[in-house]
């Protein structure tokens, strides 16, 4: 299999470069864009397998583009944003974005991202797995059954489909807005703090300290992330 | 008398019942009942005593329009003297021939002394009616004028003129500053130490004073605000006697209500004006900070890349350390920039909280592995009460005051030494604790250090500029906390507050579906 390509959309020439060199450095083919428009025609021409995308460029509304272009792709998209802009970090999450990096970011934390974005990609066109294993933990879907260090593990309905709905996309960020609706359904009137307080039992019962989760992690403000 | 005068009629009645002489009055009493009684005489036979009965009572109510109450009930006793002597049989004799007519003059007398009475009240409702007529005027005037004023001068100037074209009165227009009252117009002020002093006490008092002093009679008039009392308005009423300074005082105090309500509008447009340009300038504020945090982000990322890209060359050590402390520094920068922005939105009032309730060990949790790699030299212990309530806060700032609080525990503890998170209940607050050991805060800045740009240790060589502290005290002032620094000779501790409110009661699941 060819390295995979990386589109990135970035208007300033700095970062780009940074970015670049980067990901070439560690195998990926680049393809850069400064603007969205020309980002648009790259993503239909060299059909690349992540998007990076920075929210603030000049041409346009990144939001909007990510929802257009979800009606036709299902590659990853990374997002940059600035700090203390949760409220866009959230809306480009719901709207379609995988994961996003605060500025000023260690290119080893973008390169992991990459990675962990590139490595859930294929998984999603063949079959889902059944069975999934972190830490202690072992899931076995097709049985409904969860131990713990061999041990089984007693989850409440809700407990269980919230467990589901974060093993379903290992690696993503999962907006509130995101798991509420995948727990609870399209009718959901629960609040924030539902989630908080089943989040928190499923630690409880399936991480080694609660205090400092290693698999269901907080991205504050935001969601949750499941990190295998 | 000037024309435009308070030419009232109580000052007409009272400068006739005052200044004409008797002997003129006389001569409106007399006069026309002697005329009345001249001209009817050669008729004596050809008119009935009943219809020159008649023409008395027309006299009488003439000489009560035109001469008062006193000349009429004269003219009223003398009419009905007239006619019993000259007209009534036998003639030229006061006797009464047919005991007829004695009714007739008793009727005359009485309905005399009615139509008199009737004739001075009705007089009297009109010119009431004259008088309120032109105060309203008067009152209608100075709101016009008052319409226009743009700033307390012109509402003065305007004021003072109307009172002394309509009044002849001298006024002045006192304004409040904190306890005192200074005259709008600089170059008028009350001439004595007494006056300033019924000016004040008006004020304070809330309520009308009066003054006499030699020639002068002041009024001080509270001009109410909504909240307060504004000011005073001070009238000059010259030597008016007391008994029309009563019946003027509710003009007055119109005059002087119409004046507070002027300056309560100008009060307002100034608040007004004051709140746009405050929001102008917040606008432009908030947006000179997020530009501000664009732009510099973006170098502090690129340098930041670049000087990891260039840690991973190989280069000889000495150039290693160098690049090595251009990353931290860097991040050293961006960690300022971030903290001198979240101080500026703090201090503009320009962050929104955005309330949740939450547990706290989630928001423990991210800080902790947030900051990573700065706590690699410290274990950190969070030891939560198992029943600590869902708490009310902002996620991201709380867990930026949690993230300040671990990292100066870092930067002064001892390598290897330990930080503790601590939470604990009372009845209304939680009170949620960073300490760490090995290191104390000095005794004399315990209050100081979370003022803005204070340090522990001004001398100090641990970097930071003294912005954390301040950020977390404003961030727990925010959610209405408290914050503050405790120590002893072998550990530090910095403890803050959040209120415990009322949870939301969550639906127990069932176990089985």
């Amino acid at each position: 299999m060819s390295d995979p390509t990386i589109l990135l959309i970035e208007d300033e020439v700095q970062i780009r470069r940074l970015v670049c060199k980067a990901l070439e450095t560690d195998g990926y083919r680049v393809v850069e864009s400064g603007t969205l428009g020309k980002g648009l025609l790259q993503l239909h021409g060299a059909a690349p397998q992540l998007l990076i995308l920075d929210l603030g460029l000049p041409d346009g509304d990144g939001i909007a583009f990510i929802r257009e272009l979800r009606s036709q792709f299902t590659l990853p998209v990374l997002v940059l944003s600035a700090r203390s802009a949760e409220g866009e970090k959230i809306r480009a999450l719901d709207a379609g974005a995988d994961d996003y990096l605060t500025k000023p970011f260690a290119t080893g934390e973008l390169l992991a991202r990459v990675r962990a974005q590139l490595r859930r990609n294929p998984a999603e066109s063949a079959t889902p797995p059944t069975h999934f294993r972190f830490g202690e933990v072992e899931v076995d879907l097709a049985q409904r059954r969860v131990t713990r260090g061999g041990a089984a593990v007693h989850l409440t309905p809700i407990e269980y489909r919230l467990l589901l709905a974060m093993l379903a996309d290992p690696g993503k960020v999962l907006t509130y807005r995101h798991l509420l609706r995948a727990v609870w359904g399209n009718a959901h009137s629960e609040s924030n703090h539902y989630l908080r307080i089943y989040v928190s039992h499923l630690r409880q019962k399936l991480e080694a300290d609660p205090t400092q989760p290693e698999y269901f992690l907080t991205e504050t403000g935001i969601g949750y992330r499941f990190q295998i | 008398m000037k024309p435009a005068q308070p030419s009232t009629t109580k000052r007409i009645a009272h400068a006739l019942n005052k200044s004409q002489t008797k002997s003129a009055r006389m001569t409106w009493i007399l006069a026309p009942c002697g005329l009345v009684t001249l001209l009817v005489w050669p008729l004596r036979d050809v008119l009935d005593p009943a219809n020159i009965a008649m023409l008395y009572l027309l006299t009488v109510a003439f000489v009560a329009l035109r001469a008062g109450k006193q000349a009429a009930i004269i003219s009223a006793l003398l009419s009905t003297g007239l006619l019993d002597f000259f007209f009534i049989h036998p003639r030229l004799s006061f006797s009464v021939g047919d005991a007829q007519y004695g009714v007739t003059l008793a009727v005359m007398l009485v309905v005399a002394l009615i139509v008199a009475n009737l004739t001075i009240s009705l007089q009297r409702q009109t010119a009431a009616a004259i008088e309120r007529e032109r105060q309203s005027q008067a009152l209608y005037q100075l709101a016009s004028r008052l319409a226009g004023t743009t700033s307390l001068e012109q509402v003065s100037a305007a004021t003072r003129d109307f009172l002394y074209q309509s009044q002849s009165c001298r006024s002045m227009l006192l304004m409040r500053h904190n306890d005192t009252l200074q005259p709008v117009e600089t170059e008028h002020s009350l001439d004595s130490e007494l006056q300033s002093a019924a000016a004040t006490t008006a004020m304070q008092m809330a309520q009308t004073r009066h003054m006499r002093e030699s020639e002068c009679h002041w009024l001080f008039l509270p001009l109410f605000g909504s909240t307060y009392v504004r000011g005073v308005l001070a009238i000059d009423l010259g030597a008016m006697p007391p008994s029309d300074v009563d019946a003027q005082q509710a003009l007055y105090e119109a005059i002087a209500s119409l004046v507070a309500i002027s300056v309560e509008r100008l009060h307002f447009v100034e608040v007004a004006q004051r709140t746009q340009l405050q929001m102008t300038d917040e606008r432009l504020r908030s947006s000179i900070l997020s530009a501000l945090s664009h732009d510099i982000r973006t170098p502090l990322t690129v340098l930041y890349g670049m000087s990891e890209a260039l840690a991973q060359q190989s280069l000889p050590q000495d150039m290693r350390d160098t690049v090595e402390a251009m990353r931290e520094q860097t991040l050293r920068l961006n960690s300022m920039v971030s903290n001198l922005l979240d101080m500026a939105k703090l201090r503009t009032g320009d962050l929104r909280l955005n309330m949740e309730w939450q547990p706290l060990e989630e928001v423990v949790g991210a800080s902790i592995k947030l900051l990573g790699t700065a706590l690699a030299q410290h274990p950190v212990h969070a030891a939560l009460p198992a029943d600590l309530p869902l708490l009310r806060f902002d996620a991201i700032l709380i867990e930026r005051v949690l993230c300040n609080l671990l990292e100066n525990a870092a930067k002064y503890a001892p390598s290897g030494s330990a930080i503790r998170i601590e939470a604990n209940t009372d009845n209304s607050l939680a009170h949620i604790s960073v300490c760490n050991e090995g290191s104390h805060f000095p005794s004399d800045k315990l209050d100081k250090m979370f003022e803005l740009f204070e340090r522990g240790d001004a001398e100090s060589n641990i970097p930071g500029i003294g912005l954390g502290l301040a950020i977390c005290r404003s961030i727990v002032e925010a959610h209405g906390g408290t914050i503050r620094a405790s120590s002893n000779d072998d550990s530090a501790c910095v403890t803050f507050t959040l209120p415990l409110g009322e949870p939301p009661v969550i639906e127990v699941e069932s176990e089985h579906e």
